[in-house]
């Protein structure tokens, strides 16, 4: 009976709030949880579902499994709006349920935020885990990154018959290898792809301390690390990516080893940390079941997600939207901007909790790379948001000229001016800068929100 | 040519909150007036001379790496760093960097980890964190930061503040004060990083290394409206002003 009024409650405030012209599942979620707190077991019940976490990376793998799956046949349910906490999860199950509670879809791909998975691993029972990646990322919700990785063993633990995606080139998520003893599935890149970053999240073997080796580099703290003092080391990963054969703006050519098999693989993103979840979405999907052939054809038709490499034509603008929320997501973004070359380059950084309240992070992403070369440099430059001033401090200590930075704080005004622009436009917000400026270019350029 | 060396003391295990921050604003306040700048990272495992550098800055780091921190501070580094201080080297340390100059630090289960000691200061770790934007009044005008810490830390009698706090926590959240002051030492509990919101306390730093080496600091003034609107922005957001 309780499980029912969840349901219904959850349905209509749902409902309403799309009547009000919202997509919210926070509160849909929360009235359910607080009615029915067993609501997200009792509604997994009968699911095969996947679940992704991790700090960067999750919401383009989930696409990137539903893709696949889809592809292969199957018709999965997803938590498509990115609001990966227990609630969000709650009101996506409730709207995936009839009122007897009973699964319309039974395969599920849910995107779980990396501090609550831990009591949703526990309630969801998944059939394959993915962890991405572990940067530090909102120390002010998180905490540090060993704090975040204890979180995901705890989850793993409760995910008893979960086979478990580990990226081989993160020191941190491989750790977890020995929790989820003879369910692992390795994915990881054997090729080098750039350099380490001046700052790494982990220089340290998490097992006895001493400073990893690195045989190369993929970015951040990723690649072939080995522990000269333990000797924990890389492991050969079971779905690898084993050459980059060309990078391009539309997306990446590679060579796809899946189980001791190699296939040419097309993935239709650009850039290349999108060649992790690329390995890690052919890793879930084969732990189903899905042919590796199968799996693969289905990358080169991944569409891009809500405001991650989001593409918006306006007039002779550009515009390619990129969520930014911490450094070594920005750094990616960074690189891929001045792989772009002559841009016009908007930052748009808010303090909001779904941010990070602490903006810091600003300090440790490389901006520098943007001015390196001064040809090569972003032409125009605009600063937004709740923290634009200290947005436009950080460029000013990268080298950009103050007084050639803009400050423009409302949604409108910054639309109407990126509307002005010609050629290629890089726009970088953080979570609640993305979702009002993403509503009005979508709203300009005819798209849907994500709900309809 | 005018110039300072910089020591980044433990860069590799203290880097969190963008430190690096200051020490780059610490280096483009020099570059900007033609004062030439030298920065020398010093990691776990390496020691050098620290009579030679100018100025020191350390950061705040993770937990799990401290106790490699403290096995290489005994190693012979940690009487380095006090005696840098009694000779009058200007030090900026932040956060966990700050409670490291102090005497313990007692978890708050009780168990105390002997530090430095080479400021009369110590850190008892809370159960609660500490934590958001903040502001506090000092020598050098209203500073402000984000703080994020669950240790609170208690000066002695010889060690003064930075400064009174105006909005936040500061370095226990009960008496109102909010880093430390000793000789040339310049502690805070703010990060942000704090020095390029606040240049007024940039320049003060690199004033007093300036003075130590040359005895005297002629710091040409800087445009600094990036620096102002930043500082101000923060400012008004937390007193309404």
């Amino acid at each position: 009976m309780r499980l029912f009024l969840a349901i219904l409650l959850c349905k209509l405030s749902r409902a309403l709030l799309r009547l009000l012209g919202r997509g919210g599942t926070a509160l849909p979620g929360t009235l359910a949880l607080r009615l029915c707190p067993d609501a997200v077991s009792r509604l997994a019940k009968g699911i095969r579902c996947v679940m992704v976490t991790g700090t960067n990376g999750k919401t383009t793998t989930c696409r990137m499994i539903e893709k696949l799956l889809r592809e292969a046949g199957y018709d999965p349910m997803a938590n498509r709006s990115g609001s990966n906490l227990e609630r969000g999860i709650a009101a996506d199950l409730c709207a995936n349920a009839a009122l007897t509670g009973r699964p319309k879809k039974r395969w599920a791909v849910i995107e779980c935020d990396e501090a609550a998975f831990k009591r949703v691993c526990g309630e969801v029972q998944p059939a394959v885990v993915v962890v991405t990646n572990i940067f530090r990322d909102q120390l002010d919700r998180y905490g540090e990154v060993t704090h975040t990785l204890e979180g995901i063993r705890i989850g793993l633990e409760r995910a008893q018959k979960a086979v478990v995606c580990l990226n081989a080139d993160d020191s941190l998520v491989a750790s977890l290898a020995p929790d989820a003893p003879d369910r692992v599935r390795f994915y990881g890149i054997d090729a080098a792809l750039g350099e380490g970053a001046d700052v790494s999240d982990a220089p340290r073997c998490i097992v006895c301390g001493a400073e990893y080796e690195y045989e190369y580099h993929t970015f951040a703290h990723l690649g072939g690390f080995r522990c000269p003092g333990c000797g924990y080391s890389r492991t050969e990963p079971d779905v690898a990516v084993t050459a980059v054969d060309a990078l391009t703006a539309e997306g990446s050519a590679v060579e796809l080893r899946v189980d001791g098999k190699t296939y040419p693989a097309a993935v239709s993103l650009p850039a290349a940390y999108n060649l992790y979840n690329a390995a890690a979405a052919v890793a879930a999907a084969t732990a189903l079941g899905v042919e590796p052939a199968r799996a693969i054809k289905g990358l080169a038709r991944i569409e891009s997600g809500f405001g991650r490499m989001e593409r918006f034509e306006l007039g002779e603008a550009k515009i390619t939207m990129i969520l930014v929320k911490n450094p070594a997501g920005c750094d990616r973004a960074l690189e891929y901007m001045a792989s772009v070359g002559e841009v016009s380059a908007v930052f748009c950084l808010n303090d909001g909790t779904a941010d990070g309240t602490d903006v810091s992070w600003i300090w440790d992403a490389a901006f520098e790379r943007l001015f390196a070369d001064p040809a090569g440099a972003p032409h125009n430059i605009i600063v937004s948001g709740r923290r634009a001033e200290d947005m436009r401090l950080r460029l000013k200590y990268a080298g950009a000229d103050e007084n050639a930075v803009t400050v423009i704080r409302e949604v409108k005004a910054l639309a109407d001016e990126l509307a002005s622009m010609s050629g290629e436009v890089l726009v970088m917000p953080t979570y609640t800068a993305m979702l009002p400026l993403r509503a009005e270019l979508a709203g300009r350029v005819g798209r849907k929100e994500f709900w309809k | 040519m005018t110039e300072l060396n910089i020591c980044h003391l433990y860069p590799d295990v203290l880097n969190l909150y963008g430190d690096r921050g200051n020490v780059l604003t610490l280096k483009k306040r020099l570059e900007w007036r033609g004062i030439g700048c030298a920065v020398t990272e010093l990691p776990i495992g390496e020691r050098a001379p620290l009579g030679k550098f100018d100025l020191f800055f350390i950061g705040g780091g993770q937990d799990f790496e401290q106790g490699l921190l403290l096995e290489d501070l005994r190693s012979g580094k940690g009487a380095d760093i006090s005696a840098a201080v009694n000779d009058g080297a200007p030090f900026l340390c932040v956060c966990g960097g700050y409670q490291l100059m102090g005497r313990y630090y007692e978890t708050h289960t009780g168990e105390k980890l002997p530090f430095l000691g080479a400021l009369d200061l110590y850190t008892v770790g809370g159960e609660e964190r500490l934590i958001g934007n903040f502001a506090f009044e000092t020598e050098f005008g209203p500073v402000v930061g984000f703080e994020n810490h669950s240790g609170r830390t208690y000066l002695g009698e010889g060690v003064q503040p930075l400064g009174r706090v105006i909005r936040g926590y500061g370095n226990n959240g009960s008496d109102g004060t909010e880093g430390a002051r000793y000789l040339n030492v310049f502690c805070t509990y703010s990060h942000g990083p704090v020095l390029p919101k606040n240049p007024a306390l940039a320049d003060g730093i690199l004033a007093a290394a300036l003075e130590r080496k040359y005895g005297r600091a002629e710091l040409v003034p800087l445009s600094d409206m990036s620096e102002r609107e930043a500082h101000d922005s923060v400012l008004k957001a937390l007193t309404g002003e």
